[in-house]
């Protein structure tokens, strides 16, 4: 079975849609995105009934700042789930739990299939998979921590036993080489 | 640290800003900077943009069942806390598609149960119908007869999307029907004979289009003329 009404507007037209109230692109938004907002707030929150209210408060959210999404400063699927990390990390508990293990995370994806994402949005997020696989593990670990879970440079170092001023460069280090990475494939 | 940043330190402090992970003073210092600082400001943008492709890697999964009609009917609630008149109407509208998924799961007999628009206790009992069949939404409209409302018209937007149509018992004599589906474009698509009237309080048909591309339901009589119409609008049927 297929779900032939979605994918016929762009993100971007959707959102619109979606922020001036239109039924029909609200229906088509949250189709389009919910397997991987949920997604998302799952992986931070570990935890289904929290993940869902996460996921259903970013599309809320969503919806009361469309008219704000800049498409200079970003897809919309990474706006999106920009607002459903920071949701997330708002919902967390306490940081004192045990994160999925980083490594857990992206290896996951690696093996499921992206059928409710355009070509172009599976090339963007790809083209970081590989870079992030080569980082040294602890810069991988430091920057996943901190891009997922929202820790501070002070929590991964309380988290992990290291000194702050280590986390800070594993952090920046990893950030700079995926930056040229993805600027690389911007020259192309 | 304290005081003003020159750009070194804040290109330092750039991944953390750009993954909303800086704190403190040191982050105030280095947002006063990015102010007035387009190359700084630059930088800190690119490497938010590998911030958010990140996220992306993140896997995939299925929400809960009823997910999507639980985000639909949040999304109907707050214009109407907030009084935005035109706005508030439309999304009055999304309610109902969500109160109408109770309808359509409880039609027996034609007996027409009132949900209002803000009961979502109710709505929510039924999200679920629509994660079985993978259903993009439901809505209802108003059957118009000559002499006013004689029924209900409910709608399904999935694969395939098709319409039910309830009569109350004895509203009207029985009658056979020519039914038309006309699409915002302006066509007539063909849907089949109905009976309705009397003891037959139903009918129900699949549509040959989403049923997003239907304006209107016409139920056609002998003559040639629409006896019975549903117009699907965005504005609230149940008002």
């Amino acid at each position: 079975m297929g779900v032939a009404v979605v994918g016929k507007l762009s993100d971007e037209s959707l959102l619109a849609g979606l922020g001036s109230g239109d039924a029909d692109a609200a229906a088509d938004f949250v189709q389009r995105f919910q397997r991987r907002v949920f997604g998302l707030t799952f992986s931070i929150l570990r935890d289904r009934a929290a993940a869902e209210e996460a996921a259903q408060e970013s599309f809320v959210r969503a919806w009361r700042h469309a008219s704000v999404y800049d498409p200079r400063r970003g897809t919309v699927a990474g706006w999106l789930l920009t607002i459903a990390r920071n949701v997330s990390i708002n919902m967390l508990p306490t940081r004192r739990f045990d994160p999925v293990d980083p490594e857990d995370l992206l290896a996951l994806e690696a093996k499921r299939p992206h059928q409710d994402r355009t070509e172009a949005q599976v090339v963007d997020a790809e083209l970081l998979r590989e870079p992030l696989a080569r980082l040294p593990g602890d810069q991988r670990r430091a920057l996943v921590l901190a891009a997922f879970y929202g820790f501070t440079a002070r929590e991964i170092s309380e988290l992990d036993g290291v000194p702050s001023g280590t986390v800070k460069t594993r952090i920046r280090s990893a950030m700079l080489k995926l930056r040229s990475q993805l600027r690389v494939s911007d020259d192309r | 640290m304290t005081g003003e940043m020159g750009c070194e330190q804040v290109r330092e402090l750039a991944s953390e800003l750009a993954l909303g992970i800086a704190e403190g003073e040191e982050r105030d210092a280095a947002l006063r900077h990015l102010d007035g600082c387009s190359g700084c400001r630059q930088l800190v943008s690119e490497l938010s943009s590998v911030g958010d492709e990140l996220l992306q890697l993140a896997p995939a999964h299925d929400p809960p069942a009823g997910f999507e009609s639980r985000v639909l009917a949040a999304l109907a609630e707050p214009p109407r806390r907030r009084s935005i008149k035109p706005l508030a109407r439309r999304w009055q509208w999304l309610a109902a598609a969500a109160a109408a998924v109770v309808l359509a799961a409880t039609l027996g007999a034609g007996s027409v149960l009132l949900a209002t628009a803000s009961d979502r206790r109710l709505a929510a009992g039924y999200q679920a119908v629509l994660s079985q069949g993978r259903g993009a939404y439901f809505l209802a409209a108003p059957l118009q007869g000559t002499q006013g409302r004689v029924g209900t018209v409910f709608g399904y937007q999935g694969q395939p999307s098709w319409v039910m149509v309830s009569l109350p018992p004895s509203t009207r004599d029985e009658d056979r029907f020519q039914v038309q589906a006309v699409t915002r474009d302006g066509r007539y698509l063909p849907l089949g004979d109905a009976v309705l009237g009397g003891a037959k309080g139903t009918w129900g048909g699949q549509l040959p289009v989403d049923l997003s591309a239907v304006r209107e339901l016409r139920f056609v009589g002998s003559d040639g003329r629409p006896t019975l119409t549903a117009t699907f609008d965005t504005t609230n049927p149940w008002d």
